[in-house]
């Protein structure tokens, strides 16, 4: 390619092919032949977008995609964002656990908006990694202290009503590594382990009129089929409550990450509980102190003793425009937004600092507000370069109030891991970047 | 078609609904308000069964045996309930252990890298670092038998015999000073064994703290200390490098081993069997595992030719474990499994 250094010529090839990464192989390559072409005679600028003068895309002048046709339909059967989104993805932090199949991602909760997790980044906690499991084999057995005992297909459970409802997922060690203070510099680290979705699917209360209670079932065991045999202890009350045994999520069969092709939904509860690929149910007179139970997911107090069956998800919130990863790049006018959520149901109210915790104001909270679910919270802020200490408090139905981290270790030492939902702060500079702090 | 056919199809797009409005007027008013409020309350009150069925089953899916339960029916309660027949010694767990436990926990039960302790710790617990372990913290040594049944050796889930199940959970509990040299663990006496945090834990009692909603004047600004979050700790260059620079996660050198060689014809089924069977050594280099990526690693053995990596493989050696704990894999599918991971590290 005549006319380019060796290393202009890379980033054109670079640039080439992410350009047409998203086109089919015959569109592709006579995009990338077109392309050279060009380059050949030294008028690349007109037909590649990025590598061009950035000023040639925009007005008075008229774009090289306004001036051409695009792809055509089912270029991707299943469509995939814009690749200009790339950075959209889970991400965890590596030393958190010893190997990447017993570990945990997070959710990019600063490029999300309104209240739905797209499927793809839901965030992941495997204990034996995702199974791949073929439907057709795939049963459900529901026995113990039960009237009949009853083994289902996959065809079976989507023959009772189903119901649809929109409901947080909270692993209840989201923000746990900041216990002692500060230590993640971004959102996706502090608070990422939560996603949100429609999930659909059979009430277990309906499954359970089907085998028949005995009067002594008052626990069930929810067991996975994955390697790592994933099981809880669940109370009666909760199965009866509002449990569902789930097959879809946000309109699409389960993703393989979240249980496919079956999983249990337990809202408002700590994620663990609600099983992924779920395969047997047992119904008992008493829990069964499981590892997940007992070694893991109890939370230690300060007086050496723990607490067990921590199941609820607290009442929590956090600012997700500004964060770390969202700076003010400008002065003037701002949307502030969040997320609030509460386990024992509605979000009444969002409070929200600029300076710390000295004087709070309520925000509005906007779209849908449904139980156990996330709630958007917003408000308009005229930033002038001013140094803030932003915080969320969120109140729930309950009257709850989100703690300080100070009243929360008071209450409970460091050593908890678990269900750390104290109210959090970023800290505005003036040049606009953000930071995670802890106020004491 | 019926009219009553007629209506439960209208009705069963309103899910619980219609049964909920006949029996309880007031409820209507509450849907109105917030769909949500109708499902959570209704699924306390009406079943779809009585709606729909007079109360009586939909009777979907079938009669299952105790015979069919039983080969999935693996879990085992603090009070024995579950335990299968079967005995087995301290001194046969410890052989057992070293042979597939220890390459992670230790051969003391001290962890390997970021790999579960499992022994010391007592007295622990009230201290700045606590050690939860199995003998410092598991109240029930029931949780052991039952996790080791389901869950381990962690790259061969349910591969083990009852019988070595009762051995490993013995060499443990005597790596905690729990039970003597010379004790056999049979179904027979397991309740008796009592382990020393059975009282250390108890329910749930949150809500634990009140925070009063204070509006105005809540904190005396100059006493506000603040803390910032450590450096370096967390990944940040895919926003602050202004770019993406791939994915957050970087496993040592396989990551990038793998995005280097990507050029690579790969079979993905070899690649997933080297991802559930061989990676969590081979990643990292845990026991001295040669290190997916690393040439040199592998150079040094393939001295001895690959006939030699592929026996070894097969049989084990050392730290690595026959087939990688994986006895359902064929000799072809190991052989085939040591070349992609050659292949991956550019050894051969």
């Amino acid at each position: 390619m005549s006319g380019f250094s060796e290393k202009e010529e890379q980033k054109l090839l670079g640039t080439l092919e992410r350009e047409s990464e998203n086109l089919g192989i015959t569109e592709r390559r006579q995009f990338l032949k077109n392309a050279l072409l060009f380059a050949g005679g030294g008028a690349v600028a007109a037909q590649s977008g990025s590598l061009a003068a950035a000023s040639s895309n925009l007005p008075p002048s008229v774009p090289s995609w306004t001036r051409s046709l695009g792809a055509g339909v089912l270029t991707n059967p299943y469509g995939k964002p814009s690749h200009y989104e790339k950075e959209v993805q889970r991400r965890t932090v590596p030393w958190l656990t010893a190997d990447s199949i017993s570990s945990i991602s997070m959710t990019p909760l600063h490029k999300l908006k309104g209240i739905i997790t797209p499927n793809g980044l839901v965030f992941e906690r495997y204990h034996g990694g995702v199974p791949v499991i073929n439907p057709d084999e795939h049963r459900l057995i529901i026995h113990g202290l039960v009237d009949r005992p009853i083994i289902f297909t996959m065809d079976e459970l989507r023959r009772f009503p189903s119901v649809s409802e929109i409901k947080f997922l909270e692993c209840p060690a989201n923000g746990g590594m900041e216990w002692r203070g500060p230590q993640m510099e971004a959102l996706q680290f502090t608070h990422g382990m939560i996603s949100c979705c429609e999930w659909t699917g059979v009430r277990l209360s309906t499954l359970l009129a089907e085998v028949g209670i005995k009067t002594e079932g008052k626990w069930i065991l929810a067991e996975g089929a994955d390697g790592a045999g994933m099981a809880r202890s669940i109370p009666m009350d909760k199965a009866l409550d509002d449990a569902i045994v789930v097959y879809a999520q946000n309109g699409e069969a389960l993703r393989p990450e979240q249980g496919y092709p079956l999983r249990l939904m337990n809202p408002g509860w700590e994620g663990n509980t609600s099983i992924k690929w779920l395969r047997r149910l047992e119904i008992g007179d008493k829990p069964w102190y499981m590892r997940e139970e007992t070694s893991k997911y109890t939370d230690l107090m300060e007086d050496g003793r723990a607490r067990k069956f921590t199941f609820v998800q607290e009442c929590n919130s956090v600012i997700t425009t500004p964060s770390p990863e969202v700076p003010l790049k400008a002065k003037g006018w701002f949307e502030i937004e969040g997320l609030a959520w509460s386990g024992h149901g509605k979000i009444k109210a969002v409070d929200i600092s600029l300076d710390g915790g000295v004087t709070w104001q309520e925000a509005p909270l906007k779209g849908l507000v449904l139980s156990k679910c996330l709630t958007r919270f917003s408000f308009m802020l005229n930033w002038q370069g001013e140094p803030l200490l932003l915080q969320s408090r969120a109140i729930d139905e309950t009257g709850y109030v989100q703690p300080t981290i100070s009243q929360l270790r008071e209450q409970r030492g460091v050593n908890s891991i678990y269900h750390k939902n104290s109210i959090h702060t970023w800290k505005v500079n003036s040049d606009g970047s953000v930071q995670n702090v802890q106020l004491t | 078609m019926t009219k009553l056919a007629l209506s439960a199809l209208f009705c069963s797009s309103l899910l619980f609904g219609c049964g909920q409005n006949q029996s309880d007027p007031k409820q209507s008013d509450s849907v109105s308000n917030s769909s949500e409020q109708m499902t959570d309350s209704a699924a306390k009150q009406t079943l779809p069964q009585q709606s729909y069925n007079s109360g009586k089953p939909f009777s979907i899916g079938q009669p299952v045996s105790q015979d069919v339960i039983a080969g999935w029916d693996i879990d085992v309660r603090p009070d024995g309930l579950g335990l299968p027949k079967g005995s087995g010694s301290v001194e046969d767990g410890e052989e057992l252990y070293e042979q597939k436990c220890a390459l992670c926990h230790g051969s003391f039960g001290e962890g390997v890298k970021r790999w579960p302790k499992l022994s010391g710790g007592q007295g622990t617990l009230v201290e700045d670092k606590p050690e939860k372990t199995v003998g410092s913290y598991w109240p029930y040594a029931s949780t052991l038998w039952d996790y080791i049944n389901r869950a381990m050796p962690f790259t061969a889930p349910q591969s083990l015999e009852a019988d070595e199940v009762y051995a490993i959970t013995a060499y443990v509990l005597n790596l905690n000073d729990i039970v003597d040299d010379d004790f056999v663990l049979t179904q027979e006496n397991f309740a008796a064994i009592q382990m020393p945090n059975k009282d250390g834990f108890y329910t749930d009692d949150r809500p634990d703290i009140k925070n009063p909603r204070c509006m105005s004047d809540c904190l005396d600004p100059a006493k506000i200390k603040e803390t910032a979050s450590l450096r370096g700790i967390s990944p940040t260059d895919h926003f602050k490098n202004d770019g993406n620079t791939g994915v957050a996660y970087k496993e040592d050198d396989h990551q990038a081993a793998s995005s280097e060689t990507a050029e690579i014809d790969i079979d993905p089924e070899i690649k997933q069997t080297y991802d559930t069977a061989c990676k969590v050594c081979h990643a990292g280099g845990l026991a001295g595992a040669p290190k997916l990526g690393v040439a040199a690693d592998w150079k040094a053995r393939l001295e001895l030719g690959t006939e030699n990596i592929y026996k070894n493989a097969i049989n084990g050696l050392n730290g690595m474990p026959p087939k990688g704990g994986r006895a359902d894999l064929s000799d072809e599918t190991i052989k085939a499994t040591v070349d992609y991971m050659l292949k991956m590290s550019q050894a051969e």
